[in-house]
């Protein structure tokens, strides 16, 4: 459902994205790790166009999201997207944060929406928070906001870009339980991520970066146990 | 020195409490216009037209490099004498003449506009950029990213300063005694020149005065505390 041909990014004269070309079929889900600066956030970024790439093109239903113009705001609504430090509406209770889009672009009756949010904030497991502000609530039940808000948009697709790093390690477990949910559930996801246990259970595809290329990818078996490149080697000896 | 303070409060209070409404009246039209100018202003210059921004820019500058008064001279004396000038080239015999206290309004709308308008702008960048991204990776377009999610905080932020600039505004009122607005200072000014009190009356003057900006500021101070418990 979505190709990434010849993708290239630049910063000024700094390369950030050289020649990435990945395939991501419905249902899929895409894990991407690699060190840090290698280019894995601006890959997601150039994804939903929050960066304008420089070079290539990127097809969604063989449409060239480039080329959109003024329709990139729908490309974007069937893009969701979750953020590594969550950024959900401070002055909008949790439940407020999940039925905004929706009533405001889709023109969702408040009623409806409520009830949606309020499915999915039970989804995420935090239903009972749904009058609280996101200041009073933890870094996990913020994230878990914030992937029931980009659900709210019902997406096709959902990009997360290393959506624990900014948590406690006893928080993680719950928003990984409700990615891996996510995933059974059959949402297309491309997450960058540096939690090589999810990586290995959900994932179908992991993509290796370094250096804005692609250096390596495949199923997570492969790479982790026997990946073929050495910098991919390299990497993987250094962080499991 | 001789003192007599019941006579001028017996007087001058009640003249004084007349021009209590024409200084609310001012203040709150100017103020409110000055919000809209202020927010108009502030999305201009943000904008990505590089000319409107520079345009606007160049405004505020000119607005705070000149003091008040002579704003407000300029548009008492100065505008309409422009306009009927213009109006006699164009061959139409006209004498138009600005009303005062409209002058008023109109000099604290642009004046306050301006200053106001980079508390909007600086709170506007204030806000963290992930609420434009979060906003936008939902598919709101960057014009209604600003409306729903950037305005709302950036404005909220701005209260308390909004508040310190209202009680500025309604003792800026007292410049008006000089394009003959009745205002508080030229009653006064007035009725010290026919009754020689003149300790009394702007004594009673600086009263009244603070009678009008004591409670705003002190519930300026309330809303500020409101607004930051419920942060
Ligand atoms: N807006 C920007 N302007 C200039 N350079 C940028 C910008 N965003 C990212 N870069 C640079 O691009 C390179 C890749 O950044 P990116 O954030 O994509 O890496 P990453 O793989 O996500 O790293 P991390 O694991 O630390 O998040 C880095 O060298 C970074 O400094
Ligand atoms: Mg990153």
């Amino acid at each position: 459902m979505l190709q990434i041909k010849n993708l290239s990014k630049c910063f000024e004269d700094l390369e950030v994205l050289r020649d990435v070309n990945v395939t991501v079929s419905q249902g899929e889900v895409v894990v991407i790790i690699g060190p840090s600066g290698s280019g894995k956030s601006t890959f997601l970024r150039c994804i939903n166009l929050l960066e304008t790439p420089t070079g290539g093109e990127i097809l969604y239903l063989g449409d060239n999201i480039l080329q959109l113009g003024k329709k990139v705001t729908d490309y974007r609504k069937q893009v969701g997207m979750v953020f590594q430090k969550f950024h959900l509406f401070p002055l909008m209770t949790t439940i407020e944060n999940v039925m905004y889009a929706p009533m405001k672009l889709n023109k969702v009756p408040a009623k409806e929406a409520k009830e949606q949010a309020l499915k999915l904030l039970e989804k995420v497991g935090l239903s009972h928070k749904a009058d609280s502000y996101p200041s009073s609530l933890s870094g996990g039940q913020q994230q878990r906001v914030a992937i029931a808000r980009a659900l709210a948009m019902k997406p096709e697709i959902l990009l997360f870009d290393e959506p624990t790093s900014a948590l406690d390690p006893e928080l993680v477990g719950d928003v990984l339980e409700v990615m891996k949910q996510l995933a059974g559930e059959g949402m297309t996801m491309i997450v960058v991520t540096h939690e090589m246990g999810f990586a290995k259970d959900v994932a179908d595809r992991v993509i290796f970066m370094d250096g804005g290329y692609i250096v390596e990818e495949g199923p997570p078996d492969e790479i982790f146990t026997q990946p073929k490149n050495e910098r991919t080697k390299a990497f993987l000896s250094r962080v499991l | 020195m001789e003192l007599n303070f019941t006579k001028a409060f017996g007087t001058l209070l009640p003249s004084l409490l007349g021009g209590v409404g024409i200084v609310i009246y001012i203040t709150l039209v100017g103020f409110a216009f000055a919000l809209v100018a202020a927010l108009l202003i502030a999305i201009g210059r943000l904008s990505k037209h590089k000319l409107l921004s520079r345009f606007l820019g160049i405004i505020i500058e000119l607005i705070r490099g000149t003091p008040l008064l002579v704003q407000l001279f300029y548009i008492y004396y100065v505008v309409p004498t422009l306009i009927n000038g213009v109006l006699a080239a164009l061959g139409y015999e006209a004498n138009v003449q600005l009303n005062a206290s409209t002058c008023g309004i109109i000099g604290f709308a642009v004046n306050y506009g301006c200053y106001m308008s980079e508390v909007i702008r600086s709170a506007i960048l204030a806000v963290d950029s992930g609420q434009r991204e979060a906003g936008l990776a939902l598919g709101f377009s960057e014009q209604k990213v600003l409306f729903h999610f950037i305005l709302p905080p950036a404005m909220r932020n701005s209260i308390p300063v909004f508040g310190n600039y209202l009680v500025m505004l309604i003792k800026d009122t007292s410049l008006l005694a000089m394009i003959s607005v009745q205002e508080l200072l030229l009653r006064t000014k007035t009725y010290a020149s026919q009754t020689f009190l003149t300790v009394e009356a702007y004594t009673i003057l600086a009263l009244v005065y603070l009678m009008l900006s004591l409670p705003l500021s002190q519930l300026g101070g309330i809303i500020e505390r409101k607004l930051k418990r419920t942060q």
